[in-house]
């Protein structure tokens, strides 16, 4: 569904590339993580894939559509969520969806089902001016879905959402994932990627570093940690953490659990975002 | 489709927002200006200092005749007072000049004369009959005003020579010499001589109609200019022009229905001001189109500006200078005889000059056309341009 071949963007004619050589591959139906902290070349990415900035230099094919001639149309098959809640505050949420829809030389969805899809029944009237920012953002990301996208671009999706907002969020794009739609999710939120994509690519200064998959990159990366808590003879609690692949360290769990009180247990797999900062050498934020 | 899906959403947009009311606002408080403080026919305020070298009973005859005929009405009398005061006065035809000065400070009483507007009965000038040149002089040099000094010849005709302060136009000096001070003959060889076209009607608009072509240059399509970089930024800042770039809209699909919008409000704001104030007068088959078509040239400029910078506040510098470059065919427009070449090259001065025509209902229809039609065409010239950049610079 998108095919990346040696991409590089620059913003300036000093030379400093935004993104440089990068190359990716998307399948039909995957959802496609590009994971890096601010600056490291996400937006950039995504702003010539959705066609947002001009293809510099580099192959790109997007939903069929070879990038160095401008087709219009291919937006027809594309939907793009931002992350800036871009709606017309002077319309209200169903008079943004209804004039974005207009714009489509394509079946459009019923406004009302979006609206209600993310949670915006029963404020179809008022004007998105009148809205919070969670709000807003909804409205922008139904709006990415009116026309039925088979590759939907989603930039920070729950970025700034409240946890029960962006559960509203995620369950939606988890049902278009199971329709087959192809996700392109451009975020610094590890958990969310982790969650929500089948392949993850981190992107730092503007260059890919890796690509794989989160279990792929657990296990390769993960350290296999076991954090044991347990009751001393004196009362007081202990913390011990063991390698599970450490011979001795498996014995001397097996030793806790048999002869002690157990506070508490857990499996310690690294997370996608230890396993950047492993790989990177860089942090999220 | 798009278009007019678009245009709908601007004009949605512009009834719920400021600066639609800002312009309708605008053309209620011109208008209201125009019905109430301007008066059809103002009485004129200009100031003539007059001396007759001649004696009192010739200077009675040439009065008497010139009430008889109401060109004349007498007025009261006057007392006008003289500061010292040193200048000095050239004479032109003669290429000499002679220095004044006077010490110390007088008071006159003088005669008044007052020159009436036939058509409407109103003054159009004071004149204050003085009994000597140098009061003449010197109250022509206090107050910036004409001086006349008139002397009946030996062959019976009136000669006169006329005190200019310096800075009027060789169209005013020729206008006086013309009128007065230049032998009949010649003044007729030269007329005979002339090839003239008319290119508006002779009706005159009368004080208050003549600020409505002014009012609709300015308040109309130059305001137009000013909003639609306004409308652009407003989408600018709130993202919205990069959800529609990743539809199949096209930018000129939403540069035209910026510009569909505008056209739009100067239609209304116009009709406030243009149908109140003229009634039936104006050609309104002529008007109309001719509105539409600079509304349409300046609002592509507007964007093609726009187009060059991020913010309101970036593109203040350049939208003021346009704007204030724009304003000046308003001088030649006011003071008829400030009219220099290079002003006629401002887009303004065309669109004024048709609006005037316009105004009176009987205009060179050719000339109108073409006016209009080289706004059209420079205006979808403008945008073609204005859409060529905004592809590379609207969603950055």
């Amino acid at each position: 569904m998108v095919s990346v071949r040696n991409l590089s963007h620059s913003y300036g004619n000093d030379g400093r590339l935004a993104v440089d050589d990068v190359s990716f591959d998307i399948g039909k139906g995957e959802t496609f993580g590009f994971l890096g902290p601010s600056g490291a070349g996400k937006s950039t990415t995504q702003g010539v894939l959705t066609g947002l900035l001009r293809l510099q230099k580099g192959e790109v094919t997007v939903a069929g559509y070879d990038l160095r001639t401008v087709r219009k149309e291919r937006f027809n098959k594309i939907g793009v969520s931002f992350e800036q809640a871009n709606v017309y505050s002077k319309l209200t949420a169903l008079e943004n969806l209804r004039f974005y829809a207009d714009l489509f030389d394509a079946p459009t969805r019923d406004p009302h089902e979006l609206l209600e899809l993310v949670g915006l029944a029963g404020r179809e009237n008022d004007r998105a001016g009148s809205f919070s920012k969670g709000m807003k953002h909804r409205l922008a990301f139904a709006r990415s879905m009116l026309n039925y996208p088979e590759l939907w671009f989603l930039d920070e999706p729950t970025t700034g959402l409240d946890p029960a907002i962006a559960a509203v969020i995620k369950g939606v794009i988890k049902a278009e994932q199971a329709k087959g739609t192809t996700t392109f999710l451009t975020t610094h939120n590890m958990y969310i990627a982790d969650e929500l994509c089948d392949r993850v690519a981190f992107i730092v200064d503007g260059s890919i570093k890796l690509v794989d998959t989160p279990r792929n990159l657990k296990q390769r990366y993960g350290k296999k940690l076991v954090e044991v808590e347990y009751l001393r003879d004196d009362g007081s609690i202990a913390k011990e953490t063991l390698r599970t692949v450490d011979e001795g360290d498996r014995e001397r769990l097996a030793g806790i659990v048999r002869s002690r009180d157990i506070v508490t247990m857990h499996s310690k797999e690294a997370t996608l975002e230890e396993i950047f900062i492993q790989i990177t050498g860089r942090g999220l934020d | 489709m798009k278009l007019a899906s678009a245009y709908r959403k601007e004009m949605t947009i512009a009834f719920r927002g400021f600066y639609f009311y800002v312009e309708i606002v605008i053309a209620l408080i011109l208008l209201a200006v125009l019905l109430l403080a301007v008066d059809e026919y103002p009485e004129g305020r200009e100031k003539e200092y007059a001396f007759y070298d001649a004696s009192p009973a010739v200077v009675d005859a040439v009065f008497a005749e010139l009430i008889e005929e109401g060109t004349l009405v007498p007025g009261e009398p006057e007392e006008l007072t003289m500061k010292p005061a040193s200048f000095e006065v050239a004479d032109e035809a003669a290429g000499t000049s002679a220095r004044y000065s006077f010490d110390e400070p007088r008071a006159v009483s003088a005669r008044t004369m007052l020159e009436m507007d036939r058509s409407t009965g109103r003054k159009k000038k004071t004149i204050y009959l003085l009994d000597s040149e140098d009061d003449l002089l010197r109250l022509s040099f206090s107050s910036g005003d004409v001086g006349a000094v008139i002397r009946p010849g030996d062959d019976g005709r009136l000669y006169y020579r006329y005190i200019l302060q310096g800075y009027e136009t060789e169209r005013v000096s020729n206008l006086l010499y013309a009128l007065h001070a230049g032998s009949l003959d010649e003044l007729g060889d030269a007329m005979d001589r002339q090839a003239v076209r008319s290119l508006g009607p002779v009706d005159r608009l009368d004080a208050r109609e003549s600020a409505v072509p002014l009012f609709v240059t300015f308040a109309g399509s130059l305001m137009g200019f000013f909003i639609v970089m306004a409308y652009l930024y407003l989408d600018k800042n709130e993202g919205a022009i990069k959800a529609i770039a990743v539809t199949p809209a096209t930018v000129r699909t939403y540069l035209l229905s910026k510009t569909l919008v505008i056209m739009s409000t100067v239609l209304a704001s116009s009709s406030v001001i243009v149908i109140p104030v003229m009634g039936a007068k104006p050609d309104y088959l002529l008007f109309y189109p001719f509105l539409l078509a600079t509304t349409f040239a300046f609002a592509a400029l507007g964007l093609f500006v726009a187009s060059f910078f991020d913010s309101m506040d970036d593109a203040f510098g350049a939208l003021y200078a346009i704007m204030i470059a724009f304003m000046l065919p308003a001088f030649s427009y006011l003071i008829g005889s400030f009219d220099p070449v290079w002003l006629r090259f401002f887009p303004t001065y065309p669109v004024l000059q048709v609006f005037k025509a316009v105004m009176l209902g009987k205009t060179d229809v050719p000339y109108a056309l073409a006016v209009l039609a080289a706004f059209l065409v420079g205006g979808a010239a403008i945008l073609l341009a204005a859409e060529a950049r905004f592809k590379k610079t609207l969603t950055v």
